[in-house]
């Protein structure tokens, strides 16, 4: 190993970057961009819910009830319909995701102490948004027979409605939201947004650096030089993981000031294992450079193996430990989920080192064995 | 009139095939991005659709019962599978904190001593939760369904103590809640999951590949060949678009008919034929960003950054993550600039929901003027750039 060669090919390599301008802008500018377009743009609050209602019984009561829909703030009132057979094509066109059916008879089966069905259809294309709109219209029902049930009670029992809403709900809950007490969904989602981001944007560049050579032929130059493999591969990747280490500082600060997320923790901490995650993604982008011949093949391969595993598997939408076996050990066999939890930790629990330091080793070790596999694969004489 | 039109033509489709031919060798000599290319349409699809959901699936939550009764245990039963697990007991909150700190758990149930007695009494009580909402989206959604597990279960408390078992329900006025969730009546999140998969990878290469393509033969220089030979500059694109196409649709066909229909049994409601007629639409739309994005550039690694440039808003504004109703206000109408959204409206439209062309004209109709607009920008600014 000798320090100096290896000065001089990252020297190069940072010279060549500097010089195709296009490049080195969008090195810093895609992973920005990347922030502000997923930052402002992915809203998992389920809100303003298009819904059309059929009201078969016009009456007081089933009116009050469709205003506890049209006043909350998570449906959209879209307008009444006057038969069932209009609902299926809005449905079915998007223009509504909600459908709420009260039959005939609704008004007199409450008052005379019988229970009132109510029907709705939801559009279940988006799973995720299906289950939490039924759980809006459980709890709007569930809230309106509370109050039913209270009125019924106090009437038949001659107490005051008061005393009969006490006695139909006696278990309060208490919340209490911890680390993220407004529950903005901002602030997770630019937290993992730097995951995401720093999962990505590292290995892309590494495969096109290297593949580039490889395609050009410029790699002969170094398969003839006295340079070593391990010199080689250090001194071409230097350049990349400064690139992304000034990435992480971009990324930082646009979490913290644009999205006004919060950041409790270590930042030296959060530094330092972010750098180890940076090394690390970027190895997945130097072995992916050893296996293919194109940068086409390079770009391709990195943007699957990268993105799917780190939205999906990371704990970025599900915690690891509700996925099912088989998903569990992928998360674990993928660095992101490591650092999902180094990221939340360090941004929104404002837990450091004491708690995270697994997570850090982790990466460390999975760094290692990419660099060391990387390192064994790399030869400088090619198969014939 | 003579025969000539008909020779021009005949040499012209002639012209075309010989390219095309030439596009595809060269893409299938590529083995390494052969395989990728399989790997997208398959491996990565089913690793998509397989185990993940978005749904509060066996959230963690340990609890602290200083009550120790009959009525606490009752309670605690209830936080059990698909939305919660029970992760044990703890005995302070110190301990329950640590929990929480190291996402071990979500969330933290603390009942106070008395409960059962209170309970008895007529008295209102209270247990108190604290959930983990560094994850905002699961936190509310933990919130949520702990409230109803809570208020079910004082609601039939209630009518015990009244002396009114659950069954006497059918003679008390409520509400039934009947509801009904069409075209994905289990919310199988695989349906959703592969679906949204296959669209954005056939949205990766139809960009990627045309635009890498063209970009090839400049940095390579090949392009001064075709220059200086008798081809127009739509003889020398279309050709690589064509063949891109051939591949992508076949593609998509192993996908749906391995992956979606026989791994994953999704549904098709609608129209295979014209979920594959909407598909070739899409590829020639999205193949003319890629074209653009190649006059833009000189060399391959310069397209691959364009091309994540353009693929994150295109993605972000099709509708998967965030539907046009959650959109604020500006960007909703951006939606209608992303080819994906037409694709994913349409895709979802026909696969799972069973649309035809009476209720997806206007998406069409959309996707057929954005593609043509894209496309002849792009063969303009190639034109320009070498004509």
């Amino acid at each position: 190993m000798n320090l100096r060669r290896i000065r001089v090919l990252a020297f190069k390599e940072w010279r060549e970057i500097l010089r195709d301008r296009l490049f080195f802008s969008l090195a810093f500018i895609v992973p920005s961009v990347l922030m502000l377009v997923f930052g402002y743009g992915i809203i998992l609050d389920v809100e303003k819910l298009p819904f059309a209602v059929l009201d078969q019984d016009r009456s007081e009561m089933s009116r009050e009830y469709l205003h506890k829909f049209m006043g909350s703030r998570y449906f959209d009132y879209q307008g009444e319909v006057q038969s069932e057979r209009e609902l299926s094509p809005l449905l079915a066109d998007s223009k509504i995701r909600l459908a709420i059916i009260i039959p005939e008879n609704f008004q007199k089966n409450l008052t005379e102490g019988h229970p009132a069905p109510v029907q709705s259809l939801i559009d279940g294309t988006f799973p995720f948004r299906a289950q939490t709109a039924k759980g809006y219209v459980i709890a709007i029902n569930a809230a309106t027979n509370a109050e039913l049930m209270a009125k019924w009670i106090a009437r038949k029992q001659g107490m005051t409605l008061e005393r009969a809403t006490a006695l139909v709900s006696p278990v309060k809950l208490e919340l209490r939201y911890l680390y993220n007490q407004e529950l903005k969904s901002r602030w997770s989602v630019a937290a993992a947004l730097v995951m995401f981001i720093l999962m990505v944007s590292p290995p892309f560049l590494t495969a096109l650096g290297v593949v580039r050579e490889k395609e050009n032929g410029s790699i002969y130059n170094i398969y003839t030089s006295t340079v070593t493999r391990g010199e080689f591969l250090i001194g071409k990747l230097l350049p990349y993981i400064g690139i992304s280490i000034i990435n992480i500082f971009i990324l930082w600060f646009m979490a913290t000031t644009l999205f006004g997320a919060p950041f409790k923790g270590d930042p030296l901490f959060f530094l330092l294992a972010s750098i180890v995650y940076v090394v690390c993604t970027t190895g997945i982008g130097l072995l992916v450079s050893l296996l293919v011949q194109t940068q086409v093949a390079a770009m391709i391969m990195t943007a699957i193996i990268t993105v799917v595993p780190s939205v999906l598997y990371s704990g970025l939408l599900i915690p690891v430990s509700s996925l099912e076996a088989a998903a569990q050990i992928e998360a674990h066999l993928f660095p992101a989920m490591y650092y999902t939890n180094i990221v939340l930790g360090s941004f929104i629990k404002g837990v450091g080192a004491e708690i995270l330091w697994r997570n850090v080793l982790m990466l460390m070790i999975y760094a290692a064995v990419l660099w060391l596999l990387s390192f064994s694969l790399f030869r400088k004489r090619p198969k014939t | 009139m003579s025969v000539e039109p008909f020779v021009k033509i005949a040499l012209w489709l002639r012209r075309l095939r010989v390219l095309t031919a030439k596009e595809l060798l060269q893409l299938l000599r590529d083995a390494a991005l052969m395989f990728v290319i399989l790997y997208a349409f398959t491996a990565d699809i089913y690793i998509a659709g397989s185990g993940v959901s978005l749904q509060l699936n066996q959230a963690g939550i340990a609890v602290i019962d200083s009550d120790h009764s009959f009525a606490s245990r009752e309670l605690i039963y209830r936080f059990r599978p698909p939305y919660f697990r029970l992760d044990g007991e703890v005995s302070d909150t110190a301990t329950g904190m640590r929990l929480l700190d190291e996402g071990k758990v979500m969330a933290l149930l603390d009942i106070p001593p008395n409960f059962q007695q209170q309970l008895m009494e007529g008295r209102p009580t209270a247990v108190q939760l604290q959930v983990d909402t560094s994850n905002a989206v699961l936190g509310t959604l933990a919130a949520g369904y702990a409230g109803q597990i809570v208020g079910k279960y004082g609601f039939e408390a209630a009518l015990d103590r009244a002396g009114l078992s659950a069954d006497s329900l059918a003679t008390l006025p409520h509400i039934e809640d009947r509801h009904r969730v069409w075209y994905n009546p289990n919310q199988n999140d695989a349906w959703f999951f592969t679906i949204a998969e296959l669209m954005t990878v056939i949205t990766v290469l139809a960009i990627v590949l045309p635009a890498a393509a063209t970009v090839r033969e400049k940095e390579r220089g090949t392009i001064e060949q075709l220059i200086v030979s008798p081809l127009s500059p739509i003889q020398i694109l279309l050709p690589k678009v064509l063949s891109m196409m051939l591949v992508i649709l076949l593609g998509t066909a192993v996908s749906v008919f391995l992956i979606l229909d026989l791994l994953f049994e999704v549904p098709f409601k609608g129209s295979l034929p014209l979920f594959f007629a909407v598909t070739l639409l899409y590829v020639f739309s999205t193949a003319g960003i890629g074209l653009v994005a190649a006059t833009m550039s000189r060399n391959l690694a310069q397209v691959g950054m364009l091309t994540i440039m353009i693929l994150a808003p295109l993605i972000l504004l099709s509708g998967v993550w965030t539907p046009p109703e959650a959109m604020p206000p500006g960007l909703r109408e951006a939606m209608y600039l992303s080819p994906l959204y037409y694709y994913i409206e349409m895709g979802y439209g026909i696969l799972l929901k069973g649309a035809g062309l009476d209720i997806l004209w206007d998406s069409l109709l959309g996707l057929a003027l954005l593609g043509s607009l894209i496309f002849s920008f792009g063969v303009w600014r190639f034109k320009r750039q070498f004509g």
